[in-house]
């Protein structure tokens, strides 16, 4: 039996490797060679053009009353000329009125575009949601369903206090959301002979000038993604994080730890400026959070995950992990695609708008996503049925979570292909560094929110160095410099270094303030509950109410 | 032991932010970058993370 299934599964192998190969090949032989671009005759249409007056647009006329009553069922007289707000009755429809008009709506459909796209984000807190609690004991539902359920609404309180200012309050101007004009300071200091930015202080409260239409839309969008770094550390810390100490650590990081870091990437921070100040490539660039959101959360949930320690019996006395499986894999793989609905916004929506400025790329965006994802897990999947014998559904789902997350900061700057090979790299990745957290380091991680976040972020950093292709073109220029971002083996070593630092930043800095903070909420508050609450599950002790009370929970240590 | 690991991390982030001081070509940038973040994983697995395994309770 064991030999029939291995030659299946070799038969398999060889099929999805000829189907690979083949795959390659075609899209080589598809290829078109290149063509140029007539310039000559846009340059002739570009002379032909000449001002439009007043009296050119008066001469326009919408469709007629009686032609609206009619109805219009192939929607060719809805949206017209008429439906043009006029500024001055007397003067009737001016050309000022007709650019305000496309100003406000390019700026509309900005708004839309990231609103919207921010609401999937925030949906992604369901998916975090399920993926953990499927993951822990049904004797901790309750509790880890509701760290991922505060975890929301505590860090909006400290990111609206102050983390938002922190963060994005000197990122001033923003063509995309029309202009950010209130979030214009920022704290900066000398570093060899350069200024370079520590953090803004603009936008506290979201009170005085940051009463704005735009810098509303900002946070809207920034705070759905710090919430995303926060949630990543209840997956490691569950089981046997005391409740009170939760909400502390997650104020903490929602006011400082991630704010900080996404200054100095997003903000205008030192980072940001690693190009136009000291010539590596465009600074560090992380377009959608690989770094700023999932490496902040995976290295914070690495220092919590070495102060709390394991959970009693994941590790026998010589040091053998136990495996600990969760109550629903059900949960967690529906979760996952959840998760993967939400990266929607996520990464197609970190372009702040869908009109001009080389916006139109979202759809380059979101294939990139879909593709890395659907990479990681075949990858994972394999791994894990090449070494274990079976395709493990909890690592797949994982390997599909590290694959959109390693995407996340190269999907604005990378080709389809890349994508696919980053995705690959992750599921394998993701594999490995969880067997080294869990048997090397002896660190224990309910979720594998260390791996999936922590090193498939830092993946994704890396990946921006090596495979940017120069193909993007957001508003000709990016963190200050001109030109499009282009990765080591498309000729530009020095993105590369930049990511480097940012990796280092991370693993140097983020860490250590991460760890201090925890270590000091350790000393004198305490992370752990005790080991009898730990045997009874959180649900009871903790929250007062099991998250499943008509389930017969088996005493630890029992055997069926 | 935890407090060294805690310096020789932080250490190691200077050391790779230092690197846009030190040096103007990006493959000596790149090596003291690389340096850095081998000094903060070793701060971190080498260090810090030994000392808290050090009275684990799993080992009682």
């Amino acid at each position: 039996m064991e030999a029939v299934r291995g030659m299946t599964m070799r038969r398999i192998l060889i099929a999805c490797a000829v189907t690979w190969v083949v795959s390659v090949g075609v899209a080589r032989a598809q290829t078109p060679a290149p063509v140029e671009p007539a310039a000559p005759a846009a340059a002739a249409t570009a002379a032909a053009a000449v001002p439009i007056t007043d009296a050119d647009i008066k001469g326009i006329g919408g469709p007629s009353a009686d032609d609206k009553a009619k109805g219009d069922p192939a929607g060719t007289i809805t949206g017209t000329v008429n439906d043009i707000p006029v500024g001055d009755s007397k003067k009737g429809l001016t050309v000022a009125d007709v650019v305000n008009t496309v100003g406000q709506n390019v700026i509309a459909s900005n708004f839309i575009w990231t609103l919207v796209t921010g609401f999937l984000v925030m949906f992604m807190q369901a998916g975090f949601a399920i993926v953990e609690t499927g993951l822990a004991r049904a004797k901790n539902a309750n509790h880890t369903m509701m760290m991922n359920f505060m975890v929301y609404g505590v860090g909006m309180l400290a990111y609206w206090l102050i983390g938002f200012s922190i963060q994005m309050g000197g990122v001033a101007p923003n063509t995309n959301l029309g202009g950010l004009a209130p979030l214009n300071h920022e704290v900066t200091m000398s570093l060899f002979g350069k200024n370079v930015g520590l953090f803004g202080t603009q936008g506290m409260f979201l009170g005085g000038a940051t009463y704005d239409v735009g810098v509303m839309v900002m946070f809207l969008f920034q705070m759905v993604f710090m919430d995303t770094a926060l949630t990543i550390v209840t997956g490691t810390a569950a089981e046997r994080w005391k409740y009170s100490a939760f909400i502390i650590s997650s104020l903490f990081m929602g006011a400082f730890t991630y704010p900080i870091f996404g200054n100095w990437a997003w903000g205008g921070g030192w980072l940001a400026t690693l190009g136009a100040n000291f010539g590596l490539g465009h600074g560090y660039c992380d377009f959608a959070g690989s770094g700023v959101v999932h490496a902040v959360g995976g290295v914070t949930a690495l220092a919590m995950a070495i102060i709390i320690g394991p959970r009693i019996g994941k590790y026998t006395r010589d040091g053998k992990p136990n495996a600990i499986p969760g109550h629903d894999i059900v949960l967690v793989l529906l979760g996952c695609f959840i998760l993967a609905f939400g990266w929607f916004g996520f990464n197609p929506g970190s372009t702040l708008g869908a009109a001009t400025s080389g916006n139109l790329r979202i759809s380059s965006v979101a294939v990139n996503t879909m593709l890395a994802g659907m990479a990681g897990s075949f990858s994972g999947m394999y791994y894990m049925w090449i070494r274990y014998g079976k395709p493990d559904a909890s690592m797949t789902g994982n390997a599909f979570l590290a694959g959109l997350v390693a995407i996340t900061a190269p999907s604005g700057f990378v080709n389809p292909m890349a994508s696919v090979i980053i995705g690959l790299v992750a599921g394998v990745l993701v594999c490995l560094s969880c067997e080294i957290i869990e048997r090397k380091a002896k660190l224990d991680d309910v979720v594998g929110a260390i791996s999936v976040h922590g090193t498939n972020g830092i993946w994704g950093v890396i990946s921006v160095g090596l495979f940017a292709d120069g193909r993007s073109n957001y508003a000709g220029a990016w963190n200050g410099v001109p030109g499009s971002v282009t990765g080591l083996f498309y000729g530009d070593p020095g993105q590369l270094v930049a990511q480097l630092i940012g990796v280092a930043t991370l693993l140097g800095f983020v860490f250590t303030f991460s760890f201090v903070l925890n270590a000091i909420l350790e000393a004198v508050w305490g992370h752990r509950v005790t080991p009898e609450v730990e045997l009874q599950g959180l649900d009871i002790p903790e929250m007062g109410a099991l998250g499943y009370p008509e389930f017969v929970l088996k005493e630890e240590g029992a055997t069926v | 032991m935890a407090f060294a690991g805690v310096i020789v991390t932080f250490a190691g982030f200077l050391l790779a932010a230092s690197s846009i001081g030190i040096a103007t070509a990006n493959s000596v940038r790149l090596v003291i970058v690389l340096v850095g973040i081998a000094l903060s994983l070793g701060g971190i697995f080498g260090l810090l993370n030994p000392a808290y395994q050090k009275n684990a309770a799993w080992k009682r």
